[in-house]
């Protein structure tokens, strides 16, 4: 199995320079968005993306050409390019950002254009202080030589781009959170309906939010057409998609291929194996809000649709790999614990939820667990995630509460003897 | 835009409006969905999850939050399936995990709907065992609210009161998460004139009132709904006693008037009600001292004067009596045969309210209704609370509004145009040509315009106002409401076929000194503008009746006091409000010792005097008053206790206001702040300071002008002198200084003439010399 | 009290960029914890004033968002990771050297205002588990030898600026990806090292 390099292209033919703007421009850089803006109407570009069949990076998967569609039409709209990158195990945005930052600036002058906005903001997570440095300096670049700015390359198209770093919070990567957040307020996730960003987003104005890796995907869809991109991959998970590969593994990294390799493959040959030549126990095939699979699952195809049928997701790329010495229970204490110190708290299922499941995942692992804490763990998943099912029926606001759930099922699922054998069993109640 | 749908809820189909959302569409067809953060007058926020209820989609049922969801046609909806009740057993469980097991001593026990709900909905015993949240409890965070943060389901009620409604946000959410907790800034309380409406709202004991703190038990009280006197607005309250003692107020929501709103001052002064400087028994001065006497020997003193027509009557009249007692004291001043008797009512900033052209009234929902709020009046936050949430929620929903003059700074961050000092002189008056003011006509020509019209200050013309008004006729579509704010003004002004007003007083008796002279519920010497020339004036009468609750300065110059009951919960009868609706005072507590209705006293000299056979029924006063009034839906009890009615009933009378209008060159813009140094705010522990701080404001350049610096000085008139501080407040034009008369001997001065302003020693105490 | 000039200057600079003042709110909220080491009192107000609300909104803000400190922190914010790729590769024995070193808990601060420790959530660098900030710029593929030498050096040298790049260089192992060239551009205190906030510098 290979890599398919599009967006990692140029990073890795010229790794010194690629965050600069001449390396950039030596290889083709921003020549498509200034021939598009002289020959392409934006309906064109916007034709381009849907025929690409592209599907957003973030981890919702929604279809771009379709989101860009939505937009409703207004004379103040923005654009928000979503880089709050916090699911534990994900790390792709990061290089996207640090290595080739004027890849995601073109794809923003594209997007923009297509959808008349002339005001977009990169709302990047506090943490990344250098990707940060590298995209400002970037921005200042191409102000410097007008790629954006006033009347961008002649086209009388103005844009503006500001870099807004963010302060510590997972939340403010959903999309109505991460508006609040730009707005100055406390990061909660708003009410859909009726705050669909498409129609009341940033300052309750059209806006929309898409991902570092999607962003960045644009000026190659562009470049050779939407239908040349909708080749790639599989159906329904087309194009290339950039994975983070991390855990027990020989080669952890990020990795741009095209989707329909299976898991196993995958760590054998880009992977390089599993550390100390071990076996799989789990992984997670999707970010930290995905259930697990077994190490026997290791077959399934790494696309959205073979996911989904084995009640997961492929989410945000992350693919975490955890070998036979694996304390499970430890390991989804840390997926607990992370959703509990992440909520924003305003859903009472949420906020008193994930903390009680950690208290009593805590009190298990450090053996004062309990024989009805089992069946308790379960319930209280249950009042947070209904029927606990897969694709998660939630009695919150957005998912995260109900993604708290899914280690934890897992666990009793496919480990229930780890967790028994925790539990001091002459422990009466 | 409202087209009728149907849905079905629980099988069975329900009619509601479209864009309603589910949880208000089922209660309105009695089906009740249990909730804790939504709140009818608050926007949704979904946060507690309590109503979640399941429709059915096309990808299957789903639960969802019935108090932001909106109905649609042919919606299909479970509000008990098992999954419902599930999640809602789910979601108590997880409220109580860190709610304290403290109800034995929480004030909200017993009308808590944590409590209520727990029952309703709640699971057995807590399956909790870990440690609860903890808190240091309760927080003072201002100095009537308590905050208990253990208790606190964070519903973010007050939160948003204070943010949405309020527009004060002084309370929000603090930490994150498990974390989180409801507070206040460090050095800055929860100072609200609104911030009791955050305690009736919370659905758990976590914010407390000072003055009902372990007071009583729910299934002690004894209540009855009646009418706020405290401003014009009327609102509508219910009152809570125990043991013959009034010890809570809460808002009504009566949606033509206060919507469950209250401002501090309603809801708070209440407790002078016991205060034991009530006066219990009538009084006469014999030599200088008040001496007890019967009400009887009051009346055979009076009696000659009162039988000989040349006896010179006049009354000075409060405006916080009852429509029954203004009507009973119209018939004795009808029965006796003294010549042009006048009532003059105790408020400086009466204008005339008569118009050129006749303008139509305008109600409260006007408001909602209208294109634009045109504002010329007093200081709406300072006097008519809830007016000024009421064009709030105008704003809010899309209303322009649009502010003259220097005296409605509050507003002004929510207004559209603001025409201040380049329009307005410090004078108050307009001096532009309003049809020059282009901005301005555009913003309201054939426009639906609700005017609220009234003085900002005392010494404004009623020829300002009125082309303000003639401008507004000749140009939209306008309505208006006369910003009279005091009490039951409107009451009196519709029972009287003329009154006029203080300053009218002082020339009247200036030039003509009565010899009788009643003083119903009224303290001009103690709250005039004018005080001086009141006390000058009273002395030489020769007989002054004082009624009232209170000693106070004006009855320490009568010949005799009268115990009178108070309106807040002592006596029956009827008010009306600023939209001329009338609606019920009701009765809840005994009147300490001798005191009597005012209207009891008037009734009682008729008889006595037998001028003729009054009746002493407060029901058949009601009847009369409106007798020879032909409409079938007049406002008397019968109409007014039908359910019908609970928004009590309008009826509208053009105002008879006789306000002489000559100029006066003042740089003193007086007002009155809420809280203020009058005998039921003093003699109401829980808010009595908050209305002792004295001060003045003005802007930095008009400060310089006085070469004051360390934010003391002095004012002085003659051998009268008073430190105080002074605020700067930019909002001010140059040159004008803003006074609140209602504190404490700041009406002592004559504002007609120079006030000397002097920088105050730090060391100086804020006394009066 | 106020801020002094050159913190105003950029306060100012900062609220330009966008539409409405408060959207401000975050960036002067960084700019106030690299003035004073967390979010002060005093910085609230002063914030309150400059995008127009009440202090209480502030507070209400800055509680949110874990990076803005409520405490002052130590000249080095020490971050370990505590997330799933960290916690499966023995990130707890990195979080106990830091603690055994410095003596601190959790989200504690020396006397000498030279350590912060807090063990955090996922930063970005699974493939370089475990992985720690100091002062926001990371290190990658530590172990508990490494991530001691790292405090020493830090408490020997004090270095004022902190350089990613320096500290991989010195400190580092496996990387979650190639960094290419050397960046010597860093973070001059308890923040993110950003030009916006005027919080970094490039190093000689
Ligand atoms: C709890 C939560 C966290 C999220 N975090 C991120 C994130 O860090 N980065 C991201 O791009 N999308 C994140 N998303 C998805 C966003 O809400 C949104 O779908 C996405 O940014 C849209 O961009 P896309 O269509 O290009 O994927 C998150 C969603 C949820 C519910
Ligand atoms: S589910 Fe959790 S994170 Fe999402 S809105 Fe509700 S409380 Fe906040
Ligand atoms: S009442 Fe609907 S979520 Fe609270």
């Amino acid at each position: 199995m290979k890599e398919t390099l599009l967006l990692t292209k140029h990073m890795r033919e010229y790794p010194e320079n690629s965050h600069l703007i001449d390396s950039y421009e030596k290889n083709n850089g921003y020549k498509t968005a200034k021939s598009a803006l002289k020959s392409l109407s934006p309906q064109q570009i916007l034709q381009e993306i849907k025929d690409s069949n592209i599907k957003g990076r973030g981890g919702a998967g929604f279809p771009t050409g379709t989101k860009w569609g939505m937009l409703v039409e207004d004379q103040e709209k923005y654009l928000v390019i979503n880089a709050d990158e916090s699911e534990p195990g994900t790390f792709k945005d990061r290089i996207l950002l640090e290595r080739d930052p004027h890849q995601l600036i073109e794809g923003m002058i594209l997007t923009c254009f297509a959808s008349g906005i002339h005001k977009a903001f990169i709302y990047i997570r506090g943490e990344y202080a250098k990707p940060a440095r590298r995209v400002q300096k970037a921005v200042e670049q191409a102000y410097e030589k007008n790629y954006i700015g006033k009347n961008i390359f002649g086209s009388n198209f103005d844009l503006d781009i500001v870099v807004h770093l963010g302060a510590g919070a997972y939340i403010c990567g959903e999309e109505t959170a991460l508006l609040n957040s730009l707005e100055g307020r406390r990061g909660e996730p708003r009410l859909k309906p009726p705050y669909y960003p498409a129609v009341k987003g940033l300052y309750m104005k059209p806006t929309l939010v898409n991902n570092v890796e999607t962003i960045s995907s644009v000026p190659w869809i562009i470049a050779n057409s939407g239908l040349e991109y909708n080749k790639l991959g599989v159906e329904g998970s087309v194009g290339t998609r950039i994975f983070s590969l991390s855990g027990h593994i020989n080669n952890p990294g990020n990795y741009e291929i095209q989707m329909g390799s299976s898991f196993g493959e995958f760590v054998d040959t880009l992977g390089g194996g599993v550390k100390n030549s071990k076996k799989i126990k789990a992984f997670i095939p999707g970010g930290a809000s995905a259930p697990w699979f077994r190490g026997d699952q290791l077959d399934i195809k790494m696309t959205i649709d073979d996911v989904a049928k084995n009640n997961s997701m492929l989410g945000s790329g992350a693919v975490v790999m955890m070998d036979e010495d694996t304390n499970l229970v430890s390991a989804a204490k840390s997926i607990v614990s992370f959703f509990a110190h992440e909520s924003c708290g305003q859903c009472t299922p949420c906020r008193e939820g994930t903390t009680w499941l950690e208290m009593i995942l805590d009190r298990i692992a450090s053996g004062r667990g309990r024989t009805s804490d089992v069946e308790l763990l379960l319930d209280i998943c249950d009042n947070i995630s209904p029927g606990l099912s897969w694709p998660p029926k939630m009695t919150t606001i957005c998912p995260l509460g109900p993604s708290a759930v899914s280690p934890i099922t897992s666990l009793m699922k496919d480990f229930r003897d780890e967790v028994d054998k925790l539990i001091p069993s002459k422990v009466l109640l | 835009m409202n087209q009728k749908i149907n849905l079905n809820v629980n099988g069975l189909v329900i009619e509601s409006e479209n864009d309603k959302l589910l949880i208000e569409a089922c209660e309105d067809s009695g089906i009740h969905i249990p909730r804790f953060c939504w709140h009818k007058r608050l926007d949704p926020v979904g946060m507690c999850r309590m109503c979640l209820v399941e429709i059915d989609t096309p990808k299957g049922k789903i639960l969802v939050p019935s108090c932001t969801t909106k109905v649609t046609d042919e919606m299909i909806v479970d509000t008990e399936s098992d999954t419902v009740r599930k999640a809602q057993e789910g979601i108590l469980e997880f409220l109580l995990i860190n709610h304290p097991l403290d109800c034995p001593i929480c004030d909200k026990a017993g009308e808590c709907p944590l409590q209520d709900q727990t029952m309703a909905y709640g699971p057995g015993e807590s399956r909790f065992v870990e440690e609860k949240r903890h808190f240091e409890k309760p927080l003072p965070i201002s100095e009537i609210i308590l905050l208990d943060r253990e208790r606190c389901i964070l519903c973010a009620r007050c939160t948003r009161f204070s943010d949405e409604i309020s527009g004060d946000p002084l309370i929000e959410f603090i930490q994150r998460g498990n974390k989180t907790e409801v507070n206040t800034f460090p050095n800055e309380p929860f100072k609200s004139y609104f911030s009791g409406n955050t305690v009736q709202i919370c659905p758990v004991g976590a914010l407390t009132s000072t003055s009902y703190r372990f007071k009583a038990r729910p299934w002690d009280l004894k209540t009855t709904q009646s009418t706020c006197n405290g401003c014009s607005i009327g609102c509508t309250i219910e009152l809570n006693s125990s043991q013959n003692k009034m010890l809570r107020i809460l808002g009504v929501d009566n949606d033509a008037v206060n919507q469950g709103w209250l401002c501090d001052k309603g809801r708070y002064n209440f407790e002078y009600l016991n205060s034991k400087q009530r006066l219990l028994s009538s009084m006469k001065k014999v030599n200088d001292i008040f001496e007890e006497i019967s009400l009887q020997e009051v009346f055979s003193d009076l009696k000659n004067e009162i039988i000989d027509e040349s006896t010179k009557v006049k009354f000075f009249i409060g405006t916080n009596l009852t429509n029954e007692d203004y009507y009973t004291i119209k018939e004795f001043s009808k029965n006796i045969p003294a010549q042009n008797q006048t009532f003059y009512l105790n408020d400086d900033f009466l204008h005339s309210g008569k118009y050129q052209n006749t303008i139509d009234q305008a109600s409260l929902n006007d408001l909602d209704n209208s294109d634009v709020i045109v504002l010329w009046a007093q200081d709406l936050k300072e006097n008519l609370p809830i007016l000024f949430l009421r064009i709030r929620k105008a704003v809010k929903n899309g209303v322009k509004l649009v502010i003259f003059g220097h005296s409605n700074q509050t507003l002004l961050d929510i207004s559209d145009t603001f025409f201040g000092e380049n329009i307005v002189s410090n004078n108050f008056e307009i001096i532009k040509d309003l049809n020059k003011i282009k901005d301005f006509k555009k913003s309201v020509s054939g426009k639906k315009v609700t005017a609220v019209i009234g003085k900002s200050s005392p010494f404004q013309s009623n020829e300002s106002l009125d082309n303000l008004v003639k401008f507004l006729q000749e140009n939209s579509e306008v309505k208006i409401l006369r910003a009279y704010s005091k009490g039951n003004i409107f009451g009196a002004i519709s029972v009287f076929d003329s009154v006029k007003g203080t300053k009218e007083f002082i020339n009247d008796t200036s030039n003509d000194t009565p010899d009788l002279l009643f003083v119903v519920g009224a303290d001009p010497v103690g709250s005039s503008i004018f005080s001086s020339n009141f006390k000058e004036n009273i002395k030489k009468i020769k007989k002054v009746v004082s009624l009232d609750l209170f000693q106070h300065e004006t009855s320490e110059l009568s010949t005799y006091i009268i115990p009178t009951a108070s309106t807040l919960g002592e006596k029956e009868g009827t008010f009306t409000n600023i939209e001329f609706r009338t609606s019920r005072i009701d009765k809840l507590v005994p009147s300490p010792g001798q005191s009597i209705s005012d209207w009891e006293f008037f009734a009682g000299l008729i008889n006595y005097c037998n001028l003729q056979e009054f009746s002493n029924s407060v029901h058949e006063i009601n009847k009369k008053l409106y007798e020879n009034l032909k409409s079938s839906n007049i406002p008397i009890f019968d109409n007014l206790d039908k359910p019908s009615n609970v928004e009590g009933i309008i009826h509208i009378k053009t105002p008879n206001v006789e306000i002489s209008d000559e100029v006066i060159e003042s740089n003193y813009f007086l007002g009155n702040k809420l809280y203020g140094d009058n005998a039921t705010v003093r003699h109401s522990e829980s808010i009595s300071f908050l209305g002792s701080k004295k001060f003045i404001e003005m802007n930095e350049e008009t400060a310089n002008q006085y070469s004051l610096t360390n934010g003391i000085c002095k004012l002085e008139q003659n051998s009268f002198s008073v430190n105080l501080t002074y605020n700067i407040n930019n909002k001010l034009p140059d040159g004008l200084i803003f006074i609140p008369k209602n504190r404490r001997d700041l009406n002592k001065f004559n504002f007609l003439d120079e006030i000397k302003i002097f920088p105050g020693s730090q060391e100086g105490s804020l006394n009066v010399s | 009290m106020t801020w002094e000039d050159k913190y105003l200057k950029q306060a100012k600079k900062i609220i330009k960029l966008y539409p409405q003042k408060r959207s401000a709110m975050g960036p002067l909220l960084h700019l106030a914890q690299s003035r004073d080491g967390y979010i002060s009192d005093e910085s609230i107000s002063v914030i309150s004033e400059l995008v127009g609300v009440t202090e209480v909104q502030v507070k209400s803000v800055s509680t949110f968002y874990s990076m803005y400190k409520q405490e002052p922190t130590g000249k080095y914010l020490i971050s370990v990771c505590k997330s799933i790729s960290c916690e499966i590769n023995d990130s707890k024995s990195v979080i106990n050297a830091v603690k055994d070193f410095t003596g601190l808990n959790n989200n504690e601060t020396d006397e000498e205002k030279l350590f912060t420790f807090e063990a955090v959530e996922c930063i970005g660098a699974c493939g370089g588990a475990p992985a720690v900030q100091v002062n926001y710029e990371t290190v990658e593929g530590l172990t508990t030898e490494k991530v001691i030498n790292l405090c020493k050096w830090l408490k020997d040298t004090t270095p004022d600026l902190i350089v990613a790049d320096v500290l991989q260089e010195k400190f580092g192992g496996t990387k979650s990806f190639d960094w290419a060239i050397k960046d010597s551009s860093g973070s001059t205190g308890s923040v993110p090292g950003f030009q916006t906030f005027n919080t970094t510098k490039e190093e000689k």
